[in-house]
């Protein structure tokens, strides 16, 4: 993928210039945290007295920490559904809104407004929606007759934290989806429409292919957020100051760091995470080169 | 170029101006730093500002954040060993902090003021004593009474609670005070509801009438599976499963957890902490004592307070402050910000703790102290904590019986308590 200008002289300074705060953020913030946190990981620390080194131990405990399988257990179920659920659905609404029609700005605002606003505020917004008694979900159903729901019961918390989690993604996915859309040339759609293929032949024959690598990308976005997936969770599923009746593994980092006094092995938990999404990473990256096609 | 220049020399400006921005004035500065809304902030500032005009040398800054963030920014603070001077705490995670030695003993400087005590409810104090002296002082207290929605009682035909009551008599008023009023089949107001995770506003209060305890004396055994305990658990449970008159978890998570505020519930234990709030209601409200049970009268006390961090580098500045808190002046001026009972026993008993703005009956916060427990301070609390209500959790979402759960959630409690034995 090497494209695009090189940036010369005094443009190299700029550069360098432009970048430097964003560079400076990530090496002091977020490779001195990931090394603070690997650090932490091998200590017992409460926080208020000294660490104390611990070795492994910590990633030996959480292999039998029920707590944390279970959590574990969450967040993979968790991305399952929530993956190929923002991916799908953002691209359909991303190819709907691609079209000439009338308020197009309107509803793709529409779509976005999740994304930038605050997710405790629509958290609310959404257990008003699924109340079991005075929800507008289940007034709805009762108005059709049908049995009504009772959506943030333990058995059913996860589908509905997963729907609410899809709904925030849409607006983004779509950005990223439209992005790759109006890139594909309007040749290729004349030139198909001349020799009769309809406009499902179309989607999967020119515009699936030519949208991969914006697929891809969305996928890969979609997973690392589904592995950090943790506000609309906290607000819709936790049991007033304790657990989540559906917890997944942040939720349990944030529980044990700052309620249990385990810092040590809330780093764990975390380091876990993060190689687990990274081990993705390399899987999806592996699948690119096969499916994804650049131009 | 001018302007990268002159935004370089804003940043070098910046950068040294927030490392000096402690050294210099000549006068002592102390931070103090506790949970609360601003309208708390803004009464404690008035406390500073009051307190500066006999101690003109020391500049207290307080910050206030929400009761969660605290918790964590204080933590951090500790950890990063750059913790305020003076630290709001709570009594049940009093022992934590004090046995992990951040807090500075304060015995000396009692020793060295004896009477700084005098007139302070010693409930209050309890909490802060340990074999060690005191780390700590109170500043206000907490005493769990029954708030009742007086609109629900008058359009129910039923008087009020009364000093009299028993367990018995609130959950029969209770279950009169349960009632679908469209008849659609679901229920739209309850009679009773409380926190079932918490055991303040919760279920200490029961299990105490009942006979039974909460932890024992050397904090190595939860007592909450006692034949005593369990009557009422059971009590609970069948108001909430048998009467119905006690919304269920599901239920009640839908009205965003009060349910008393929201017009839904006729009765629940509460503090004085929710006054305030209530007090914008729209509808008539009281507040009567706890019911007693067949071991007599029971209600839970918990006190807020103060302590020094070891890390001090002003402490006796900060001990004047606190001792400040503890003086008629800073005393009145909580009480008459209304969310929290006085620990200095003349003011509480003055008009302006008993004849606040809110006009309920505030003198059973204060009577309620003659037959309260405090609430349990042990080491562990908040996992102790979270053993107990995430485990009892299962059983008020009507997801597990009672009393195998309870079985369950004793052994799981101590665990906890062995781990900080």
């Amino acid at each position: 993928m090497e494209f695009g200008l090189k940036p010369l002289g005094r443009e190299r300074f700029w550069l360098w210039f432009l970048l430097f705060p964003t560079l400076f953020g990530l090496i002091f913030s977020a490779f001195g945290s990931l090394l603070a946190t690997i650090g932490l990981s091998l200590t017992k620390w409460d926080l208020l007295t000294a660490p104390k080194w611990a070795g492994v131990s910590n990633y030996i405990d959480i292999f039998t920490d029920e707590k944390f399988l279970k959590a574990l257990g969450n967040t993979a179920k968790f991305s399952a559904m929530y993956v190929p659920g923002v991916v799908i659905i953002s691209l359909l609404v991303a190819v709907l809104m691609n079209r000439k029609i009338r308020g197009v700005g309107l509803f793709r605002t529409a779509y976005y407004l999740p994304a930038v606003t605050s997710a405790v505020a629509t958290a609310l917004v959404w257990n008003m929606i699924y109340g079991k008694d005075t929800g507008f979900l289940n007034y709805l159903l009762e108005s059709l007759h049908l049995q009504p729901v009772c959506w943030l019961c333990t058995n059913n918390a996860m589908g509905s934290v997963v729907i609410v989690n899809i709904w925030g993604a849409i607006g983004e996915g779509m950005i990223i989806f439209l992005a790759g859309l109006t890139a594909i040339p309007h040749e290729y759609y004349e030139a198909s429409t001349m020799d009769g293929a309809n406009r499902i032949q179309q989607f999967f024959k020119i515009t699936l292919p030519l949208i991969t690598p914006s697929i891809f990308f969305q996928t890969l976005m979609a997973t690392i957020n589904a592995f950090q997936a943790y506000d609309y969770i906290y607000m819709l599923t936790r049991i007033n100051q304790g657990d989540s009746t559906v917890p997944v593994v942040v939720f349990s980092i944030y529980r044990n760091a700052w309620f249990f006094s385990n810092y040590g092995g809330a780093s764990a938990q975390a380091i876990e995470l993060t190689l687990i999404v990274a081990l993705l990473m390399v899987f999806y990256f592996w699948m690119e080169k096969r499916f994804v096609v650049y131009e | 170029m001018k302007k990268i220049l002159f935004s370089t020399a804003m940043i070098v400006i910046l950068l040294l101006s927030a490392c000096g921005a402690k050294s210099g004035s000549g006068k002592t500065e102390i931070s103090m730093m506790m949970w609360g809304d601003p309208a708390e902030l803004d009464v404690w500032n008035q406390i500073v500002t009051d307190f500066k005009t006999t101690n003109p040398d020391i500049t207290v800054k307080v910050e206030v954040s929400d009761w969660d963030s605290y918790w964590t920014k204080l933590k951090t603070l500790l950890a990063a060993n750059t913790p305020p001077d003076i630290f709001a705490i709570d009594a049940p995670y009093y022992l934590d902090y004090q046995s992990k030695d951040t807090l500075l003993s304060l015995q000396s400087y009692i020793d060295a003021a004896p009477t700084i005590f005098d007139g302070v409810y010693p409930q209050t104090l309890q909490a802060y004593q340990t074999p060690d002296g005191y780390f700590g002082i109170p500043r206000d207290f907490q005493t769990i009474v029954l708030f009742y929605n007086k609109d629900m009682f008058d359009a129910a035909n039923l008087s009020y609670p009364t000093t009299e009551w028993t367990w018995e008599d609130l959950r029969t008023a209770a279950l009169a005070l349960t009632k679908d009023n469209n008849g659609d089949g679901k229920t739209d107001q309850y009679g009773y509801t409380f926190d079932m995770w918490d055991m303040e506003p919760g279920w200490s209060e029961a299990i105490w009438s009942y006979g039974g305890d909460i932890i024992s004396a050397d904090h190595t055994k939860t007592l909450i599976g006692s034949p005593e305990a369990r009557q009422a658990w059971q009590l609970l449970y069948d108001m909430t499963f048998v009467d119905k008159s006690v919304p269920d978890a599901n239920t009640s998570g839908q009205y965003g957890q009060d349910l008393f505020m929201a017009g839904v519930a006729a009765m629940m234990p509460m503090g004085h902490w929710a006054v305030p709030a209530y007090s914008e209601a729209n509808f008539k409200w009281d507040v009567a004592p706890m019911p007693a049970g067949p071991a007599g009268r029971f209600t839970s006390v918990n006190s807020a307070g103060f302590v020094i961090a070891k890390g001090s580098k002003q402490p006796d500045a900060a001990w004047q402050f606190l001792k400040f808190v503890l003086s008629t002046s800073a005393q009145t001026r909580l009480a008459e910000l209304g969310f929290a009972c006085p620990v200095l026993k003349s003011v509480a008993e003055s008009a302006v703790f008993l004849q606040q703005a809110t006009p309920i009956n505030h003198q059973v916060f204060l009577d309620a102290l003659e037959y309260s427990h405090i609430k349990p301070v042990f080491r562990g609390y908040d996992e102790w904590a979270s053993a107990v209500g995430d485990g009892m959790g299962a059983v008020w979402r009507g997801e597990a019986e009672l009393n195998p759960t309870l079985d369950a959630v004793v052994l799981a409690a101590d665990e906890v308590l062995a781990q900080y034995k």
